[in-house]
């Protein structure tokens, strides 16, 4: 038994790309981290800023978002506009002591099961570097 | 090139000197009516939609208070138009958040004069108050501080924080400037800036000529002041505010009234999110927080509160001080707000009311851009 | 209208024709040698004779000069006329006895042998090259230089022309095919080949594709054609017939209002080039597989025979070759190239190998290098058997390079296949005369663009993706367009035809349904929190949102909205959101995440 810390990655995966990555790497039997919770949206342009917040001040260690590349979404621009709000929210978080680290959008193609795997294991790993979620400590936040 | 009138003002004659100025706008059928911050029957200072020259008397428009943010005001006069020309008198955070809400389709600027007036910042409500019973006039602490005796008038009790630290004490993007910057009380000066403000000063018939040779200087050492102020207080407030403990310390006093909402111009949602059904909890909601938490304050999440206003209206916030103002708990929250306005704009290079031509950062997306957002390429 | 008697015919003609146009329409054959449609009449080989009996100077006159005046009356098969043609063969064959067209004109003429000494001069002063390069291609590169019978066709000096184009018209204008363009300009010559062919047959800048192409006209390589690029030439527009030809046709864009797409864009052959080791552009005969079903085609540059390339000859074939290598995977089941089966090679290999048998004899040597046989249709694996009996000679182990390095004399001159036999375990050295390369099938070039086009993703390999591996292999994600063919992965021609019969049925019953299924999970506007900033307006992409003026909302249409979510994602009140996406729904599956 380890007494290791697992950090909790809280994923919203665009169902046309990211989520269908993530299924061809869970049918393909690509083993990735377990630490990832995947929330299926129907495209990255979909995720509010305030269900980040909320995975954030729920106790998160990292949230993901994962998009079409510029250029393939299936509603054409969606991911263009997620990238303005990650912009916008890592700025906050940035200040409050939330690393640029522990919040990701990644562009991941429909094919990449591989990619998903990468991104997974490579966010579990960063994230055991920087350790849990400082309000895991202090629950009574929020 | 800019045209600037002197209104010739006898000594202490200032209101009335502007009143005349009104006055002609109304007779001469330039507008219709003229919103003008106004002395009320008994005591205060508010807004008023003033129809009838008569009424002018009471006019004081650089008195130092402003109760209500008047860009949400003027939105309400225009969200409808009324299709009838009026000249709305207003501060620099005013006019920049009256800007931020037509980009919003919240407001209109088709019918308006827009008179805009040089702002050396203003008294918390309750401080006014005070300071007018006690005689303080708008022509003394206009000399007071013009003069360079500070804004601290009467002991203990200074300007609002978010003025300390507020870049524009003289308004952009107006029709019309009404400058006492560098001339002071006794001299004011009418800019005429746009060909809006031109056609008003052609219709009243009134000289023009050049402005005030002092007032550039003038207004380069408030600004100094005021920038050198901002940054000291950004840079304590990035330090002092930098984990969510550190956050919830200094949120501790909130009772989730949502006041700051209410009172800030920018925020405009006819119903905040959070007052809406959504998060309207069933009993096992917070049962279950405790259950997971252990304790769970009550009423709950503040901080997401306060997160998801940033989200929403830093990139818009233009500094008025209004959340400060409307918080019964005397939360810092405009510094807080404005410490984080800084780092949400840059990030976007946007300034609020700067342009109307300049949209806001979330309502516009390009395909290259922000490619370090998630640093990968093809 | 000028009235003329021709062979004691009476022939209405327009004014201005030449007695040689008016025979050609009342179908009266004149023999010609330096008459061309597309020039101005020379009259200089003099066979076009005709004899005049009135209406004009008595006598002999070249008919293709001779203007069609109200009154003439000519012979064209008179004991005169007769007479003339046979001497003027006879002068001719006795300048060029080998020239195959002057022997066959000069037979027709009933002229077998010449009383003159006989020359070996295959050019027979017709001008038509020099008329052609000075009147069509506007250049004059050419011309008749010296006197009497010394006149020869040549350029300025003898020298190289600095005007030259090396456009070809004058050799493709010479009848007896004596134009050596290399020798008139030094430039480097810009080949034009048939794609269709695999560039082994040449092609002109006006030219019919394939002889199954629909439709079945020709069309001008704008690329190329003298006239798009300098204005001269046009020979085309003026010999047609029908005047079908029209220059000043432009590219024109047309839009279509279409219901569903189906996507048959095919694959584009790999090219085996970058591999080094097998010598593909290096060696004449190492040849790709669509090389080798252009050599076999009836229409090909060799009307289905299989030969051999001339090294020295750029459209030349020689002999059939006496050994062949089939070498299997070019650039598929290879990490460094395509980690995929292309899925036909196989079986075409062995198809191809019959062919050969069959068309250059049994005796001829057949090799395939395979790494292992998919053979796995309806009749596949039997025919893998039959061709085995007929001695084709199957090597299990791909090869690795071909060279021309002989090791011995049985090697010299020779392609050499180098392969490890996994069955013996012995490294083979196998010569042969022709090497044919099953090279990979791949996506097209452009696929990513047309993949952005449409709407469509691209899979791992390249092709384009279907909706669901198993259940879905002719739709795409993106409603009404649907997938055929080998642009959505390599596949033969049985499963080509399956593949395209289901997309064309589900295309169908698309618009026979009469109603649109849509998706449940569309934007909805709460009517009572949206406060009608437009905001979302200008974040729709598809424009779903329209704005109500007098209630002051925004209202989503519902039969547009696709269910992105933009919206959503964006509206600060939650007035805007997505039905089964709810923000509570979503707060529901993060704090059902976080609950630990």
């Amino acid at each position: 038994m380890s007494d290791e810390f697992e950090p909790t990655i809280v994923a919203f995966l665009c169902n046309w790309c990211t989520f269908t990555a993530a299924d061809l790497a869970g049918s393909s039997r690509l083993s990735y981290p377990q630490n990832v919770k995947i929330i299926r949206m129907m495209c990255s342009g979909m995720v509010d800023p305030i269900y980040v917040l909320k995975a954030f001040l729920d106790g998160a260690d990292g949230v993901f978002i994962g998009g079409c590349w510029p250029g393939d979404c299936h509603y054409i621009n969606g991911n263009l506009k997620a990238r303005r709000r990650v912009a916008l929210v890592t700025e906050i978080l940035k200040q409050f002591g939330i690393e640029e680290d522990r919040f990701w959008l990644r562009w991941v193609a429909a094919s990449d099961g591989v990619m998903f795997r990468e991104l997974s294991k490579e966010m579990t790993e960063k994230l055991k570097e920087l350790g849990p979620n400082p309000l895991k400590v202090n629950k009574m936040i929020a | 090139m800019a045209e600037f009138s002197k209104l010739s003002c006898k000594k202490g004659a200032l209101n009335e000197s502007l009143a005349g100025l009104f006055k002609d706008m109304l007779e001469k059928g330039v507008v219709d009516a003229v919103l003008v911050p106004s002395h009320q029957p008994v005591k205060g200072i508010m807004q008023t939609l003033i129809a009838d020259p008569a009424k002018l008397d009471s006019a004081d428009p650089f008195a130092p208070v402003v109760p209500v943010n008047s860009a949400k005001l003027v939105s309400s006069l225009t969200n409808v138009p009324s299709g009838r020309p009026v000249a709305v008198v207003m501060r620099s955070c005013e006019v920049r958040a009256f800007l931020e809400l037509i980009k919003l389709k919240q407001a209109s600027v088709e019918d308006l004069v827009l008179i805009g007036i040089d702002c050396l910042g203003r008294y918390e409500n309750t401080d006014y108050l005070k300071l007018e019973q006690d005689g303080v006039t708008t022509q003394s602490f206009l000399e007071a501080v013009l003069s360079g005796k500070g804004t601290e008038i009467s002991k203990g009790i200074d300007v609002a924080p978010a003025c300390k630290i507020c870049e524009y004490p003289e308004p952009d993007n107006v029709d019309i400037k009404l400058c006492v910057i560098g001339s002071g009380p006794d001299e004011v000066y009418v800019e005429w800036v746009s060909e809006k403000g031109k056609y008003v000063l052609d219709k009243l018939g009134i000289e023009a000529g050049d402005g005030h040779s002092g007032r550039d200087e003038a207004l380069k050492q408030i600004m100094s002041e005021r920038i050198s102020e901002r940054d000291k207080v950004f840079t304590e407030l990035y330090e002092q505010v930098n984990t969510l403990e550190k956050l919830q310390e200094h949120l501790a006093g909130c009772i989730n009234c949502y006041n700051c909402r209410v009172a800030c111009p920018v925020c405009y949602c006819k119903e905040c999110v959070f007052v809406t059904d959504t998060f309207r909890h069933p009993g096992d909601q917070y049962m279950s927080w405790g259950d997971n938490r252990g304790a769970v304050k009550m009423p709950a999440e503040t901080l997401l509160y306060h997160m998801t206003r940033m989200t929403h209206m830093s990139t818009l916030c233009v500094g008025c001080g209004q959340c400060t103002s409307a918080c019964p708990n005397d939360i810092p929250l405009a510094e807080l707000f404005r410490s984080i306005a800084n780092r949400t704009q840059a990030r976007f290079d946007y300034h609020p009311g700067r342009s109307l031509d300049e949209p806001q950062p979330l309502a516009v997306f390009y395909d290259d851009e922000l490619v370090d957002v998630t640093g990968q390429v093809k | 209208m000028p009235t003329i008697t021709i062979n004691n015919r009476q022939v209405d003609v327009e004014a201005g024709m030449t007695v040689l146009n008016v025979a050609k329409e009342i179908k009266i054959n004149i023999p010609t040698l330096c008459h061309n449609q597309g020039l101005e009449p020379y009259g200089g080989c003099r066979l076009c004779v005709v004899e005049i009996k009135a209406g004009g100077r008595p006598g002999l006159s070249t008919s293709c000069t001779l203007k069609a005046t109200d009154g003439l009356v000519v012979e064209t098969d008179s004991e005169r006329v007769k007479k003339s043609r046979r001497l003027t063969m006879e002068l001719l064959l006795a300048r060029s006895p080998n020239v195959p067209i002057i022997q066959t004109l000069a037979l027709e003429q009933g002229v077998t042998d010449t009383r003159f000494s006989k020359e070996d001069n295959d050019c027979i002063l017709c001008g038509q090259c020099i008329r052609m390069c000075k009147e069509r291609m506007g250049v004059s590169a050419i011309g008749i230089f010296n006197r009497g019978s010394n006149r020869v066709v040549s350029t300025p000096f003898d020298e190289f022309s600095e005007v030259c184009r090396k456009c070809g018209a004058c050799a493709s204008v010479c009848p007896t095919g004596c134009i050596d363009i290399s020798k008139l300009s030094d430039k480097e010559p810009n080949y034009l080949s048939s794609d269709w062919n695999e560039g082994l047959m040449p092609r002109k800048p006006i030219y019919i594709p394939f002889p199954q192409a629909v439709p079945k006209l020709p069309v001008i390589d704008t690329t190329a054609c003298v006239h798009l690029n300098t204005g001269a030439c046009g020979v085309c527009a003026d010999t047609c017939v029908a005047k079908a030809i029209d220059f000043e046709q432009e590219d024109e864009i047309v839009t279509l209002d279409v219901g569903s797409i189906i996507v048959a864009t095919g694959f584009d052959v790999m090219d085996p080039t970058p591999m080094e080791s097998y010598g593909y552009s290096k060696f004449a005969n190492v040849i790709t597989n669509l090389e080798f079903e252009r050599l076999s085609n009836a229409t090909g540059p060799t009307s289905g025979k299989i030969l051999l390339k001339d090294p020295d000859d750029k459209w030349g074939h020689t002999n059939p070759p006496q050994s062949v290598a089939f070498l299997h995977c070019i650039g598929s089941r290879d990490k460094n190239y395509h980690e995929y089966c292309s899925r036909t090679c196989c079986m075409y290999a062995l198809k191809m190998a019959h062919l050969v048998k069959d068309k250059c004899g049994h005796e001829t040597q057949v090799y395939n290098f395979y790494i292992d046989m998919r053979c796995f249709g309806k009749g596949y694996e039997e025919f893998y058997r039959r061709i085995q009996d007929e001695g084709v000679r199957m090597i299990r182990g791909k090869a690795v390079e071909v060279t021309d390095k002989a090791e011995d004399s049985s090697e010299e001159g020779l392609l050499i296949v180098r392969a490890e036999d996994t069955l013996t375990g012995k490294v083979l050295r196998v010569p042969v005369e022709m090497v044919v390369l099953c090279t990979a099938m791949e996506a097209r070039s452009d696929a990513q663009e047309v993949a952005r086009t449409l709407g469509l993703s691209l899979s791992a390999d390249g092709f384009f993706m279907e909706e669901h591996p198993k259940l879905e292999p002719v739709s795409t994600p993106t409603s009404g367009v649907f997938l055929a063919g080998a642009c959505q992965g390599p596949k033969d021609i049985p499963d080509s035809v399956a593949q395209a019969k289901a997309a064309a049925s589900e295309a169908q019953s698309l618009s026979t349904l009469g109603k649109v299924v849509v998706l449940p999970m569309i934007s909805y506007i709460d009517k009572d929190l949206c406060i009608g900033c437009q905001v979302c307006i200008d974040l729709c992409p598809y424009g779903a949102i329209e704005f109500d003026d007098l209630k002051g909302i925004s209202v989503v249409n519902e039969a547009v909205c696709k269910g992105c979510g933009s919206c959503a994602g964006y509206c600060p009140s939650g007035a805007a959101g997505i039905r089964h996406f709810t923000q509570k729904q979503i707060f529901g599956e993060i704090e059902g995440i976080l609950a630990s």
